[in-house]
């Protein structure tokens, strides 16, 4: 379907205001989802009607509501959640993670690591990589660093197979690479299964626990002993 | 309920389409009110409205990753759901709609009193001149469209006009109002 502007215009603003109905309504979202322009128009009129809804007076709606809502995403909710129990790998995309961190490692310069993992936010992009090369420090390579986060910070943790996470230290979003010290033999490693990085504020969390949405994380892999 | 600033419903809905459930139950206490009478004007009917949130959360869950390529305020993209799920999902047939005339017959005034937020974009006092220039038919039947969520049809019902009519007065009104959205540079 090819639509003049003006045409395409007018259906957005119908569609907007609700008088688009039936088939006609259903062809013209599938339009918008695949036309730039289009959505464009109708995000325009969406903006510019977005007042008047302001001015309805609030009605609270019942408290079964959020527990339905809750209900139909814990699936979901606890399928991200896992990524706190790094042992559930999700096999989606793993393929392509692990040429990227393989390319990495053939860049790393030689003694293979002592142990790694590789840090991936909920919707599966691989983020950082966290090896140790040396016993006092921890490499953190920054894969895909996040946009913007003005006034945070990211904070590394060590997750214990039992117990509490904990903190490493800080690492840079801008920063290709980050040193994370570490004590040979750090207690905080002992046991570890996992890395895992939370947003916090500025110089980390306030409580020595994390605070924030966890951003990423992975389950340390098999230790290579040299 | 207290609002949350747009600013802070930005960040809900990034930490959101992170998996915080958290987050995600904060937007929901913070705008569930707001979206709640948004559905119910259009669909009028109590469960059925209950319905369109609890679908439009769920799609709010899902999609909240997509939400920094829609480009709009947070309130206006989350209304934007809530709107199109109750439009679809309404379905009884009106001879004769329940609606709220005064609502409509106030509308100018209180888009022309917009609140801060609004105003700091704006966009409602814009919207408010622009509503004022259209005539009085044209206002009245794209308010009641708006709000209630009225097909051609039933606006013919409501306001006693031959559908023809209505559709014009939707499509003229609608055509004015952008011409004058576009003069004052919201570019609708």
């Amino acid at each position: 379907m090819r639509l003049s502007r003006d045409a395409a215009q007018a259906l957005a603003a119908e569609y907007v205001l609700g008088t688009l109905r039936g088939p006609a309504r259903a062809r013209f979202a599938s339009l918008a989802s695949r036309d730039a322009a289009v959505a464009e128009a109708m995000r325009r009129w969406e903006t510019a009607f977005a007042p008047l809804a302001e001015r309805l007076q609030p009605i609270e709606p019942p408290a079964r509501v959020w527990r339905a809502i809750e209900s139909r995403i814990a699936p979901e909710a606890s399928r991200r959640a896992s990524f706190w129990k790094p042992f559930g790998v999700v096999m989606g995309g793993l393929a392509s993670v692990m040429l990227a961190f393989f390319l990495w490692l053939s860049l790393a310069p030689a003694p293979e690591p002592m142990f790694q993992a590789m840090l991936m936010s909920p919707d599966h992009t691989p983020r950082m990589v966290v090896a140790m090369f040396k016993p006092d420090s921890l490499r953190v390579k920054m894969m895909h660093p996040w946009k913007d986060m003005p006034g945070k910070a990211l904070e590394l943790w060590a997750i214990p197979k039992e117990g509490n996470p904990r903190s490493l230290g800080m690492v840079s979003n801008e920063a290709p690479e980050t040193m994370v010290r570490v004590a040979e033999n750090d207690s905080r490693l002992q046991d570890a299964k996992a890395f895992a990085v939370s947003l916090e504020p500025m110089g980390g969390s306030p409580t020595g626990q994390p605070t924030g949405p966890v951003l990423c994380s992975g389950a340390i892999s098999a230790v290579r002993r040299t | 309920m207290s609002r949350a600033p747009e600013g802070a419903l930005d960040g809900l809905i990034a930490r959101t389409a992170l998996g915080d459930r958290a987050a995600f139950e904060q937007l929901y206490l913070a705008t569930r009110s707001k979206l709640f009478a948004v559905s119910l004007r259009i669909v009028r009917e109590r469960p059925l409205a209950e319905e369109v949130l609890q679908d439009s959360f769920v799609n709010i869950w899902r999609r909240a990753s997509d939400y920094a390529a829609a480009k709009s305020a947070p309130m206006t993209w989350m209304t934007a759901i809530v709107r199109n799920r109750s439009v679809d999902l309404v379905r009884r047939s009106r001879e004769e709609p329940d609606v709220d005339d005064t609502l409509v017959a106030n509308l100018v005034d209180e888009a022309a009193a917009p609140d801060r937020e609004a105003l700091a974009r704006g966009e409602a006092h814009s919207l408010g001149k622009c509503l004022a220039e259209l005539d009085a038919e044209q206002r009245q039947t794209i308010a009641l469209a708006f709000f209630h969520g009225l097909t051609h049809s039933e606006l013919a019902a409501h306001l006693r006009r031959p559908l023809g009519t209505v559709k014009t007065h939707v499509r003229r009104g609608l055509m004015r109002l952008r011409e004058c959205l576009d003069r004052q540079g919201v570019r609708a």
